[in-house]
């Protein structure tokens, strides 16, 4: 039973993740923007770029189009943004234990995971734009097809901890308390790189980034799902998109990098929490650097048929072989093979 | 709307006139089924600006002005063959120098076009890096191109009867910078553009364009090359120094050993374009012979000489998209009384059908990109609310927007 | 595609032994530039309305032309059309200009298609309607090309009579003033448009400006 005080205690919390995850999100996408330009031999916006657009779309004019439904246009980013905050709650922060870890485990973040993205759907379908509406298809398209390979992951990484004997495998606690690369042998090691690898891949897929951008795409499209979005309720998918960078790099790093300084070096209290909270943004940074940043550069854009077979074939198979892997890993030296 | 309810319920999907994928205004309405395009059809004409028009009412030096304006990237094929052809109305011998000045920044163009375009097919498939990277590169060609002109667009220098300007032995050095720069880009820009795996993806197979639709829509150009027609006016038909240059028209089995008429084809073409241009242009340069640069450096005796002219005849160059070409005639008047301008994507535009049939909404904006259209700019709006359709004039739109702006600051 | 290139007399030839008296006149021009002086052609040709078809035909067997375009000029009390092509390219130098005009009296505007000849003719053929009233006589898209829809029916923009542009479509741009109906900025107006005004009242310079600033 949650009790009056604990309850305060979350609802606090929940304000807090909120501003966190609201600037830091910000932050990670003009940092994204400067990392791109500079690969892109540009000077690039200041950092603080987004904050600046997020003003001009709050005092800009906030249109609905006239055949739009207008309560599913005008509800879907504010559920966007209130479901990728809610994720943050179920996430470590550093050595934070996350408000809510005790209520919901990985699973429970994959559902919500998809909330955001069915936001967009309804918005899209809601516009009453062909333009909005192939993007809303593609949308759905795209997350069926990256499913699959997440669900592998989650399961993969799981299922290991499990037959390593740790107590509620799918909770991002003892997730994050017991790293899979400290668990497994050798042959989970590649496992677990392949399974970084799908994860890494199924990232920009999640955040709509290139090459997996089919359902924005801004030369066909002309920005798709958003493409009647304007004003406020823009400002708000905005918010969202930069809440869902750091959800999905906070994920990245809780399953694969959950190390802290705090437990490598001996560190006065209040200093650890700070230096943990350091480091778990450079952790961040890095994911998103690597996994967004990174692959965006260097990627034209896909197809949706191409991304949908890029995600069921290729990295179905590479998150197959990775949980194959994790199996024989488990299941070897069990079976008393000396690898 | 309904659209995407039904699963294969066909549907009509509006492009145009302005949208991301297009750089200038035209009006594209597919018929779609699914993500698949059934039919499409387009209507050009959103940026008719009446040149033509403009033009028979004015004298030929004026025109000059005008055709340098025509198109914002070309700023020099269509000056060249209007002079071309007003030069064989009035019987104007154009000086040997003014024909190599006339090429070399003919060849520059291309350069610049082509990366020009290449950077824009990348940034259509989403690859916003090559965008950065070719552009980056391109703007030597225009900084020698302003240092030979004067100006980085509108260039000004050909003139009836010859060039504005020199090229002094000082420059020579720059132009050889510059050339050789961009022998040592092609062999990355070839790697970047051909041997990526996701450009391949996007550009293998997707609007194709068959050998006997290049042929039966009149295509020019490098659309037309990249589906193997052996075509290249300046083999064929060696107007100004061409006729003392070695050049072959560049077909896309040179590299890849065959062809198959595809976008990816056409980038093959245009980047080897680039590689043969800077021979082009080193070859002018040490061939070029002294003498004058102009047939008539009066204006006002050229003017009296084309008021006299009689006649009509024909003046086509082959511009970065392909075969340019202006009819003009004479009737001793001091404007001309017919001229027609006939720009290289006007021959292009119709080989869009063939190449969209079938293909997917993600590949519009690069097959609609790969003829390199060339459309230029708008003088009129349309507005349409209620059925109703307004044409907007300058001053509706200047008042228009200086209301909105007022509404804001209220 | 035949190996063999014809000469331009060749090409000629061809034609008067074919149409005899239906070629009202044909010539060829000659063109040389650059240091090496090398010529390059056009064949003008003049013939009958009945004998465009067959005439490209003609050029058919010859090797498959390329249509470059289709222009035309407005001679008082008819139109002639001049049919653009290039034939035999490929090789070096081995290309030339055809022309094929038809003259065509403005009472009996029409000329027949032969966009099934040439499917790119379609293009030049639409435009040609529109900007000279011609009718194009089983044209497959007879819809207009490059005028807007609400453009007015009966004005042929490239006519030379009074079907021509009227001066009262003529808007000169270049000559409009600056409005005056407008409601005072809240802010001052710049430098720039302050000159404007001045060169209206040159002898009260800021007039403009404070006029509009109290209303």
């Amino acid at each position: 039973m949650i009790g009056s005080w604990e309850l305060a205690l979350i609802v606090l919390s929940a304000v807090i993740v909120t501003v966190y995850g609201i600037v830091v999100g910000l932050f990670l996408l003009g940092i994204d923007r400067k990392l791109a330009a500079h690969m892109q031999a540009r000077v690039g916006p200041p950092i603080r770029q987004p904050f600046i657009d997020l003003r001009k779309l709050l005092i800009k004019e906030n249109v609905v189009p006239d055949n739009a439904i207008a309560w599913i246009f005008n509800l879907a980013p504010v559920v966007a943004l209130a479901s990728s905050i809610v994720i943050l709650l179920y996430l470590p922060i550093g050595s934070i234990y996350p408000p809510l870890g005790a209520y919901g485990d990985l699973i429970l973040v994959m559902y919500l995971l998809t909330i955001p993205a069915l936001c967009m759907v309804a918005g899209g379908f809601a516009s009453g734009s062909p333009y909005a509406s192939i993007g809303a298809q593609r949308e759905m398209v795209t997350m069926i097809a990256y499913e699959f390979p997440l669900a592998i992951v989650v399961v993969a990484v799981a299922w290991r901890l499990a037959a390593a004997g740790i107590q509620d495998p799918f909770t991002l606690g003892s997730i994050a308390a017991h790293p899979i690369w400290s668990v497994a042998g050798p042959l989970g090691i590649v496992g677990g790189l392949l399974l970084l690898l799908v994860m890494a891949a199924v990232t920009p897929a999640e955040l709509s980034r290139i090459p997996f951008d089919t359902q924005e795409a801004e030369t066909e499209l002309a920005g798709g799902l958003l493409v009647e979005y304007s004003g406020k309720n823009l400002a708000m998918f905005s918010l969202s998109q930069g809440v869902k960078t750091l959800v999905m790099a906070a994920i990245v790093v809780a399953i694969f990098i959950p190390w802290n300084i705090s437990s490598l070096v001996l560190l006065p209290e209040g200093v650890a929490l700070v230096a943990d909270l350091l480091f778990f943004l450079g952790k961040v940074i890095l994911v998103m650097f690597f996994s967004v940043s990174l692959v965006r550069v260097a990627m034209a854009r896909f197809q949706i048929n191409q991304v949908v077979s890029v995600f069921w074939i290729y990295l179905g198979l590479i998150g197959l072989v990775g949980l194959l892997l994790l199996m024989a890993d488990a299941a070897l030296p069990a079976a008393g093979v000396i690898i | 709307m309904s659209e995407g309810e039904g699963k294969k319920a066909p549907y009509t999907l509006p492009i145009g006139p302005t949208h991301p994928a297009l750089k200038e205004p035209v009006m594209f309405t597919f018929q779609m089924e699914g993500e698949t395009i059934k039919d499409v059809d387009f209507a050009p004409g959103q940026t008719h600006r009446g040149i033509e028009w403009m033009g028979m009412r004015r004298n030929p030096v004026q025109i000059v002005h005008l055709t340098d304006r025509i198109c914002g990237i070309c700023g020099v094929v269509h000056t060249l063959s209007f002079c071309l052809a007003v030069e064989q109305i009035a019987e104007i011998e154009v000086p040997e120098r003014a024909d190599y000045i006339r090429v070399i920044v003919h060849e520059l163009e291309r350069v610049q076009s082509h990366l020009l375009w290449a950077g824009v097919a990348a940034h259509e498939l989403g690859f916003d890096s090559l965008l950065h990277l070719t552009w980056r590169v391109r703007e030597q060609a225009m900084d020698v191109i302003e240092n030979i002109t004067g100006n980085r667009v509108n260039y000004g220098i050909v003139q009836v009867g010859g060039v504005r300007r020199d090229i002094t032995p000082e420059q020579h050095p720059l132009i050889e910078e510059c050339l050789t720069t961009y022998e040592g880009l092609l062999s990355s820009l070839l790697d970047l553009f051909l041997d990526d795996r996701s450009i391949h993806m996007r550009c293998r197979d997707r609007g194709i364009l068959t050998y006997d639709d290049a042929v039966h829509l009149c295509t020019v150009g490098p659309t037309s090359r990249a589906s193997g027609v052996n075509m290249d006016l300046r083999q064929d038909y060696p107007y100004a120094a061409y006729g003392d240059l070695d050049v072959r028209a560049i077909l896309p089995d040179q590299y890849a050993g065959e062809t198959r008429g595809d976008v990816y084809d056409r980038i093959v073409v245009r980047l080897l374009e680039v590689g043969q241009s800077c021979g082009i242009i080193r070859q002018c340069l040490s061939e070029m012979p002294a003498g004058e640069i102009t047939a008539e450096p009066k204006i006002a005796k050229l003017l009296a000489v084309c008021k006299k002219a009689h006649g009509e005849a024909i003046g086509r160059v082959e511009a970065p998209r392909g075969e340019c070409l202006h009819y003009v005639r004479m009737d001793g008047k001091e404007s001309p009384t017919s001229w027609k301008v006939k720009a290289s994507s006007y021959s292009n535009l119709m080989s869009w059908i063939p190449m969209l049939r079938g293909e997917q909404i993600a590949d519009i904006p690069i097959i609609v990109a790969s003829i390199d259209p060339c459309l230029s700019c708008t003088d009129r709006v349309a507005v349409i609310r209620g059925g109703r359709r307004n044409i907007l004039t300058k001053e509706e739109l200047h008042r228009l927007s200086v209301e909105a702006t007022r509404r804001l600051q209220a | 595609m035949t190996g063999t290139i014809l000469t331009p007399e060749e090409v000629v030839d061809r034609f008067s032994a074919k149409f005899g008296t239906g070629i009202q006149e044909a010539s060829i021009r000659e063109k040389r530039e650059g240091k090496k002086k090398i010529p390059h052609y056009t064949i003008w040709i003049e013939l009958d309305r009945e004998l465009l078809r067959p005439a490209i035909q003609a050029l058919i067997e010859i090797r498959y032309p390329h249509l470059s375009v289709i222009a035309g000029n407005d001679l008082g009390d008819s139109i002639r059309l001049v049919y653009i092509f290039s034939i035999q390219y490929g090789e070096i130098r081995s290309e030339y200009m055809v022309t094929l005009a038809v003259t065509l009296p403005k009472d009996d505007l029409f000329v027949p298609t032969i966009s099934d000849l040439i499917p790119g003719a379609v293009f030049g053929e639409r435009e040609k309607q529109e900007f000279f009233g011609v009718t194009v006589t089983g044209i497959p898209d007879g819809r207009r090309l490059f005028l807007p829809r609400d453009f007015p029916e009966g004005v042929y923009p490239w006519r030379r009579d009074e079907t021509g542009i009227p001066d009262s479509m003529i808007r000169d741009l270049w000559a409009s003033k600056r409005p005056t109906d407008r409601p005072a900025p809240p802010v001052e107006e710049k430098e720039a448009c302050e000159i404007e005004g001045g060169e209206e009242k040159p002898a009260e310079p800021r007039g403009k400006g404070e006029e509009e600033g109290s209303q």
